[in-house]
C-alpha cells in the first residue's frame, strides 16, 4: 500500500499495516527529520524491521541527501531476514514505481561465510579462514608474486581488481545466498565485492560488531559517511555488545603464547636485517613521523585490528624508545614477563589502571606513553615483516591490545585478577580481566560521529535505563502498544503453590522441596493443559540442573512425560541445536514438548517460538545475574558512581529484560497466541518494569495467582483462542487498510486542528489563564509520576 | 607458605624436565626441601637456593660456586628473582640504572621529534648495555652525561618522586572517598527500607484502631509513602547534583595532576649576602695573570702554591683594595656626621694610593701581605 508521512510518500509492501507500525513510521521521520539518536520499543512479531526498512528507503528516495542507511543487526538469521525483507520491498517498490531505482542493498557477514575459494572454505574455524584468506590475499603478497616470486594467490580476489572499483556487483538488493551466488558465476570474491562496495551502497546490513567493537570498526566501517543513518536492531543487550568488544581476558597460557610470539618476531626482524634491511628502515623513517602517515595503507589488508583509539594519539609519532623494530619486541618482551609475575599472585587484586601502571613503571621502567602505542606500533610492525600466519601472534596482538586500552583509560576500566577458576579451587589458574565496566566508551563513537542513531527492540524497558547507560540524549523515546482485536496473550504472575506456599527463585528458599514442588506442578499443570509446546526458563543452569535432579526425586518428570516429550538446553550448541530440532519435530507431529532452558542461554536469545512451538512460556524464577561475580561487583559500583542508577534498579533492570525476551519468545505476530507465566513472588512488584505492550495486558486480577488459579485461567483462555477468528474481524482494530489509514490521519489531523484552536482560544485569555495551565499541568505531572512510582 | 610450596610443585608439573625447583649448586630439590626460595646476585645472575648462599657466603664475599664464573660475591646483594626469565631481570636492572641518569621529561624539549630522538638514543644506549655492544664506550657516555647534567637529574628525580607521591595521594583520596560513597550508599539504601516498614506498620495501626473505611485508609498512605519517595527522590537527586558539582571542582583540582609540577618552582637564586649589592667590579678588569717580575718567584715557589695559594685571590684583593675608594666621597658623607679627622687623613691616603697608578700598587699591598 502506499501512503504519505507529512509530505513524504511510503511504499509499504503489504495491503495491511499495523496501527503500532504507522506510528512508528511516524516517529521515525521525526527523528530523521530533526537529526538526532531515539529509542523506540516496537513489540515483538508486529513487523518493525518492514516498517524501518520501507520509512527509511523511503526517505532515501525521496530526500535528495540519499543517506545511507546502516542496518545493524545481532545474529546470522536476523540479518537474512533482513535482507529478504528488503528484498520483499525492493521489489514492490519497483512494481509500484514502475521502474527500477538506483539502489544496492547488501549484507556483510564474515569471511567463512562469504568464501568461495575451494580449500579455505572448507576450513571449520572462523579464524583459520581469516588468516588463510589474508595470506592469500595481502597486498605484500601481490607484490611477491609480480615480482615473479612462487606464491598462492587466490583468484577469487584477483578477479576483483579488474572490474571497475564503483561497480562490482550491479545494482538491487543481494542477499547472502545471491551474494555468493553471483561471486560463483563471475568468480570474485563475495566478501571483498560487498566490502568494496560498502561506500557505495544505499543500504548495508550487517553485525553490530562492524560498528561497536573498535577493531573491526577501524578498519570495515571508517569511511562510511556522518549522515548515515545508523539503526541497531534487537539492541536490548547492546551494553553488553559493548562491555564484551573491549573486555580482555588474560591467561598463563596466552601469555606464554604471547611470549613465544615476541621470540618469534625478533627472529624474524633478524632475518629481515640480514636480507632486506631497508623494509625496516623505512618503516622507521615512516614512523619518525607519525602513526597516520605510516598507516597510510591501513585498508582491507591490514592484518591486525586495534582498539579504540583517540585520534590525538593516530596523529603523534610513536614514542622514540619503541620506533626501533628491535626495541619494541624486547619492550613487548618485558611487558609479558611482568604480566606473568603478577600472574604469581595467589590472592584477588582489583585496581584500576592507573595504580597498575604505576607497579609497572616502578618494577619495568615501562612508562604509559609507549604502552598507548603498543597495539598500533605491533600492527605497523607485522606490516613490515610481512608476515602471513597471523594467527601465530593472535596472543601477542591481545597483550599489545590490553597494553594500548590499560594506558588509555584512566576511568571506566578495571583489572581483576582471579587466581582461582572457582572459590574451592586449589590449584591456582589465574585469568587477568581487564573488564570495561562504562558501555558508553565503546559506543561513543558511534554517536559522535553519526548523526542519527536508532536503538529498537522488541523488549528494551524501561526505556530511560538505556541513554543512562550509554551516555546520549535522545530526541524521541517511545514505546508502542500491541494493539489486538482480540486478548490474544495471556500473561500471569504466578506467586503461590496450590499449598498457598510462596514461590520464589530467591537464594535462601530455591532449594526447598516444598517450593520445588509446587514449581514442579506448575510444569505438570501446564503440560496438561497446553496444546503442543512449552518453553520454561530457568535462571540458570546450575539450578536448573538442581531442580531437575529433585524433580526426578518426587516423581515430576514422570508425570510430565505422560504428557509431553522433556527437552533440555545444555551449554553445548550443538546438544542444544539437537534438542531444538527434536522439539520442533514434536511439536509438529503434535504431541508436544517441554523445553527446559536457561533465561541467558542461547535459546533465550535469537530462536523463535511461532505458533505451535510454543504455546506456553514459563519463567521459573527472576533471571538474576550471578550477582557474587567481581566483574559485576565492579560493574554496579561504577554504574553507580557514574550514572547514578542503584545497584539494585540495574540487577532488577537487567533481569526484567531478560525476563521480557523469553516472554516474547512466544508471540511472533498478530495471529499467534499463547501464555506468559512468571513464576515468582518477585515479579509482583517489578510488573512496571516488563515492557508496555505486556504491562498493559497483564489484568489486575492475574498479578497474585496460585497455581491452581493460574490453571483455571490459561485453561479459559485457551478455549477462546481456539475458536475460529477469521482475519476480517480484525480489520480496521488490529490492521488498517488504506481507507482506515487515511481516516486515522484525518482524525488526527482533525485534533490536531482541534488542539491548535484550543491553544489559540488558551492565548486569548491571557496569561493568567496561561499561568494558571502551567500550575495545573504541574500537578498532572505529579500525578503522573506517582503512577509511573505505582 | 605451604601454598606457595604447591604452587610450585604445580608448576614444575607443568614444566617437567626444567630443572626449574632443582639449585644448581647443591642440587637440592623442592621435594627435599619445601621451603627452599632461590636468590640471584647481580653481579652474575646465578641462581642458587637460600641455603647454598648462607653456606658460602657468611664468611665474607666469595666467588660464585657456578662453573667458569670467577665472580666474587657478596652476600647482602643477593636478592630474589622478580621475574621469571633472569634476562629480563638483568634487562630490567640496567634499566634501573640508565632511567637513574636518563631522566629528561617531554616538558625539558622543545619539540615532540627532539623528546622521541632522545628517547630512541637513550634505548639505544641501554641496548648496547644488554647486550654489551661498546660496553666501555657505552658505560662513558653514560657516565660523563651524569656527571654533565648533575643538576637536571636531581631536579627531576625529584620531580618524579614529587609527582608520585601526588599519585599515591590522589589514590588514596579516591579509595577514602569510593569507600564514603559505598558507605552513603548503602545508608540510603537502610533509611529507604526502614521507611517502607514504618509506613506499612502505620497503615496497620491504623487499620487495627478501625475508624475509617479500610480502603480508603490504604489508598491515602499509599499515595504519602510515594509522595515521600517522590519528594525524598527529588531531594536526593538535588543534593546528589551538588555533590556532583562540588565532587567535579575538586576532580578538576585532581586532573589539574600535581599542580606542583605545573607552576614550576622558580629556580631558587643563590644567597646574596649583600641583598642585591653587585660585587662585580665596574672600574677594571680582572685579568687572569699579571706578569709582575718580583712576584714570578712566588709562582714558582712551591711553599706558596702548595698550600692552595690562588694568585688570582691576591690580585683581586689588590686591585680591590686600590679601587674600591673611587667614587666615594668622603667629605660628602661626613658634612652630616660629626666624626673625628683621624679617619678622613686615612682616607685621603689611600685616595692617594690609588692615584699613584696601577704599576706600582701590586708592590704596595704586596707587602702587607706577605
Amino acid at each position: 500500500m502506499k501512503f504519505n508521512i507529512d509530505d513524504l510518500p511510503v511504499l509499504f509492501p503489504y495491503p495491511r499495516i499495523y496501527p503500532e507500525q504507522y506510528a512508528y513510521m511516524c516517529d521515525l521521520k521525526r527523528t530523521l527529520d530533526n537529526g538526532g539518536h531515539c529509542v523506540l520499543e516496537m513489540p515483538s512479531g508486529t513487523g518493525k524491521t518492514v516498517s524501518l526498512l520501507s520509512l527509511i528507503v523511503a526517505f532515501q528516495q525521496y530526500y535528495p541527501e540519499h543517506r545511507k542507511l546502516i542496518y545493524c543487526s545481532r545474529t546470522m538469521s536476523e540479518i537474512e531476514k533482513a535482507l529478504a525483507e528488503l528484498k520483499n520491498l525492493m521489489k514492490f517498490r519497483t512494481e509500484q514505481l514502475g521502474y527500477e531505482e538506483d539502489f544496492r542493498g547488501l549484507g556483510l557477514t564474515s569471511r567463512k561465510n562469504l568464501c568461495l575459494h575451494p580449500s579455505v572454505k572448507r576450513e571449520k574455524s572462523g579464524a583459520v579462514v581469516d588468516a588463510r584468506c589474508r595470506s592469500l590475499t595481502a597486498g605484500f603478497v601481490k607484490e611477491k608474486k609480480e615480482r615473479g616470486e612462487d606464491v598462492d594467490l587466490c583468484i577469487y580476489h584477483e578477479n576483483l581488481d579488474l572490474l571497475e572499483p564503483h561497480n562490482l556487483i550491479p545494482p538491487g538488493v543481494w542477499t547472502l545466498d545471491d551474494t555468493l551466488q553471483y561471486g560463483e558465476s563471475q568468480k570474485q570474491c563475495p566478501y571483498f565485492t560487498v566490502r568494496r562496495m560498502m561506500s557505495f551502497c544505499n543500504v548495508i546490513i550487517y553485525s553490530y560488531h562492524y560498528l561497536l567493537d573498535p577493531k573491526i570498526a577501524e578498519r570495515v566501517s571508517r569511511e562510511l559517511s556522518k549522515d548515515c543513518i545508523v539503526v541497531f536492531d534487537e539492541a536490548h543487550n547492546i551494553d553488553n555488545v559493548c562491555i564484551e568488544s573491549l573486555s580482555i581476558d588474560i591467561t598463563e597460557d596466552s601469555l606464554r603464547k604471547a611470549g613465544r610470539g615476541a621470540v618469534n618476531l625478533e627472529r624474524k626482524i633478524e632475518e629481515m636485517k640480514a636480507t632486506d634491511a631497508s623494509k625496516l628502515q623505512n618503516e622507521y623513517a615512516k614512523l619518525v613521523e607519525g602513526l597516520r602517515e605510516a598507516d597510510e595503507a591501513r585498508n582491507e589488508d591490514a592484518f591486525m585490528s586495534n582498539p579504540a583509539l583517540p585520534d590525538d594519539l593516530l596523529k603523534e609519532a610513536v614514542p622514540g624508545n619503541i620506533r626501533r623494530a628491535e626495541h619494541f619486541v624486547a619492550f613487548l618482551k618485558r611487558f609479558v614477563e611482568y604480566l606473568k609475575t603478577r600472574m604469581k599472585v595467589l590472592h584477588v587484586i582489583s585496581e584500576t589502571p592507573p595504580s597498575f601502571l604505576q607497579h609497572l613503571k616502578e618494577l619495568t621502567f615501562i612508562e604509559k606513553k609507549p604502552l598507548r602505542f603498543c597495539a598500533e606500533r605491533l600492527t605497523s610492525l607485522v606490516r613490515t615483516l610481512e608476515l602471513t600466519s597471523i594467527e601465530d601472534y593472535q596472543p601477542l596482538q591481545e597483550v599489545a591490545t590490553f597494553a594500548t586500552l590499560c594506558a588509555t583509560y584512566d576511568k571506566g576500566f578495571l583489572l581483576i585478577l582471579e587466581p582461582f577458576e572457582s572459590e574451592s579451587a586449589t590449584v591456582p589458574n589465574p585469568i587477568l580481566h581487564l573488564t570495561c565496566l562504562d558501555a558508553a566508551i565503546a559506543i561513543k563513537p558511534v554517536f559522535e560521529r553519526f548523526s542519527s542513531v536508532i536503538i529498537t527492540s522488541g523488549t528494551i524497558s524501561p526505556l530511560e535505563m538505556y541513554p543512562k547507560m550509554l551516555d546520549f540524549t535522545t530526541v524521541v523515546q517511545e514505546s508502542y502498544n500491541m494493539t489486538l482485536a482480540r486478548r490474544s496473550f495471556l500473561p500471569m504472575i504466578v506467586t503461590r503453590g496450590s499449598d498457598q506456599g510462596a514461590i520464589s527463585s530467591g537464594f535462601q528458599i530455591r532449594n526447598d522441596p516444598s517450593v520445588v514442588r509446587n514449581y514442579g506442578n506448575l510444569l505438570v499443570e501446564f503440560a496438561k493443559l497446553t496444546p503442543d509446546g512449552i518453553v520454561v526458563f530457568f535462571p540458570s543452569y546450575l539450578y536448573m540442573e538442581s531442580i531437575i535432579s529433585m524433580w526426578q526425586g518426587m516423581g515430576t518428570l514422570d508425570a510430565v512425560w505422560k504428557y509431553k516429550l522433556i527437552l533440555i538446553e545444555t551449554p553445548d550448541s550443538q546438544e542444544t541445536s539437537l534438542a531444538l530440532e527434536t522439539y520442533r519435530h514434536a511439536c509438529s507431529n503434535g504431541r508436544g514438548a517441554v523445553l527446559l532452558c536457561v533465561a541467558r542461554g542461547k535459546v533465550s536469545e535469537g530462536i523463535d517460538f511461532d505458533h505451535h512451538y510454543g504455546r506456553t512460556v514459563i519463567c521459573i524464577g527472576v533471571p538474576f545475574q550471578y550477582t557474587e561475580s567481581r566483574i559485576l561487583k565492579a560493574r554496579l559500583e561504577f554504574l553507580r558512581e557514574q550514572y547514578r542508577i542503584r545497584e539494585n534498579d540495574f540487577l532488577s533492570f537487567d533481569a526484567m529484560r531478560h525476563a521480557a525476551q523469553c516472554l516474547g519468545r512466544v508471540l511472533r505476530g498478530k495471529d499467534d497466541y499463547g501464555v506468559m507465566v512468571l513464576a515468582d513472588r518477585r515479579f509482583q512488584k517489578k510488573r512496571s518494569q516488563l515492557p508496555k505492550w505486556i504491562n498493559q495486558a497483564l489484568l489486575d486480577a492475574d498479578t497474585n495467582l496460585s497455581v491452581d488459579q493460574a490453571t483455571s485461567t490459561a485453561k479459559k483462555f485457551l478455549k477462546t483462542m481456539s475458536t475460529p477468528f477469521p482475519a476480517r474481524l480484525q480489520d480496521g482494530i488490529s490492521t488498517w487498510n488504506e481507507q482506515q489509514l487515511a481516516a486515522h490521519k484525518e482524525k488526527v489531523e482533525d485534533e490536531n486542528i482541534a488542539m491548535l484552536q484550543d491553544g489559540i482560544q488558551n492565548g486569548h485569555t491571557g496569561s493568567k489563564g496561561g499561568a494558571a495551565g502551567n500550575e495545573f499541568d504541574d500537578e498532572e505531572l505529579d500525578e503522573a509520576m506517582m503512577g509511573i512510582d505505582a | 607458605m605451604s601454598r606457595v610450596a604447591q604452587r610450585g610443585g604445580a608448576s614444575s608439573a607443568n614444566r617437567a624436565g626444567d630443572g626449574e625447583d632443582i639449585c644448581p649448586v647443591c642440587k637440592t630439590s623442592r621435594y627435599l626441601n619445601p621451603n627452599m626460595r632461590f636468590l640471584v646476585n647481580p653481579e652474575c645472575y646465578h641462581k642458587m637456593c637460600e641455603s647454598c648462599v648462607d653456606r658460602i657466603f657468611s664468611h665474607g664475599p666469595a666467588q660464585c660456586p657456578v662453573a667458569g664464573c670467577r665472580r666474587t660475591l657478596r652476600k647482602n646483594k643477593f636478592r630474589k628473582q622478580t621475574f621469571e626469565d633472569i634476562q629480563v631481570e638483568r634487562e630490567v636492572d640496567i634499566r634501573r640504572r640508565v632511567a637513574d641518569v636518563f631522566n629528561r621529561r617531554e616538558e625539558d624539549f622543545d619539540t615532540l621529534l627532539d623528546y622521541n630522538n632522545y628517547l630512541n638514543d637513550v634505548e639505544d644506549l641501554t641496548f648496547n648495555l644488554i647486550y654489551k655492544i661498546d660496553l666501555e664506550e657505552s658505560e662513558k657516555k653514560l657516565e660523563s652525561y651524569r656527571l654533565d647534567n648533575e643538576q637536571s637529574i636531581s631536579q627531576n628525580k625529584a620531580l618524579a618522586s614529587q609527582e608520585s607521591q601526588s599519585a599515591e595521594m590522589r589514590k588514596m583520596m579516591e579509595q577514602e572517598q569510593a569507600k564514603l560513597r559505598r558507605e552513603a550508599a548503602r545508608r540510603e539504601e537502610e533509611q529507604l527500607r526502614r521507611e517502607r516498614e514504618e509506613g506499612r506498620q502505620e497503615v496497620i495501626n491504623k487499620l487495627a484502631a478501625g475508624d475509617g473505611d479500610a480502603s480508603k485508609i490504604a489508598r491515602e498512605s499509599h499515595s504519602i509513602v510515594l509522595k515521600k519517595s517522590s519528594a525524598r527522590r527529588a531531594a536526593l537527586e538535588r543534593q546528589q547534583q551538588l555533590t556532583n558539582e562540588s565532587n567535579g571542582a575538586t576532580k578538576t583540582n585532581f586532573s589539574i595532576k600535581g599542580l606542583k609540577q605545573k607552576v614550576e618552582p622558580e629556580p631558587e637564586k643563590p644567597y646574596d649576602p649583600f641583598g642585591g649589592l653587585s660585587d662585580a667590579r665596574d672600574s677594571y678588569v680582572l685579568q687572569d695573570d699579571y706578569d709582575v717580575d718580583w712576584l714570578r718567584s712566588f709562582k714558582q715557589d712551591p711553599r706558596h702554591n702548595v698550600g692552595g695559594y690562588d694568585f688570582k685571590e691576591f690580585y683581586d684583593r689588590a686591585l680591590c683594595d686600590a679601587f674600591s675608594g673611587l667614587g666615594v666621597f668622603i667629605e660628602d658623607e661626613m658634612a652630616g656626621k660629626e666624626l673625628s679627622s683621624i679617619a678622613p687623613g686615612s682616607v685621603t691616603a689611600a685616595a692617594q694610593a690609588v692615584t699613584e697608578g696601577n704599576t706600582n700598587e701590586a708592590k704596595i699591598i704586596a707587602e702587607d701581605v706577605f
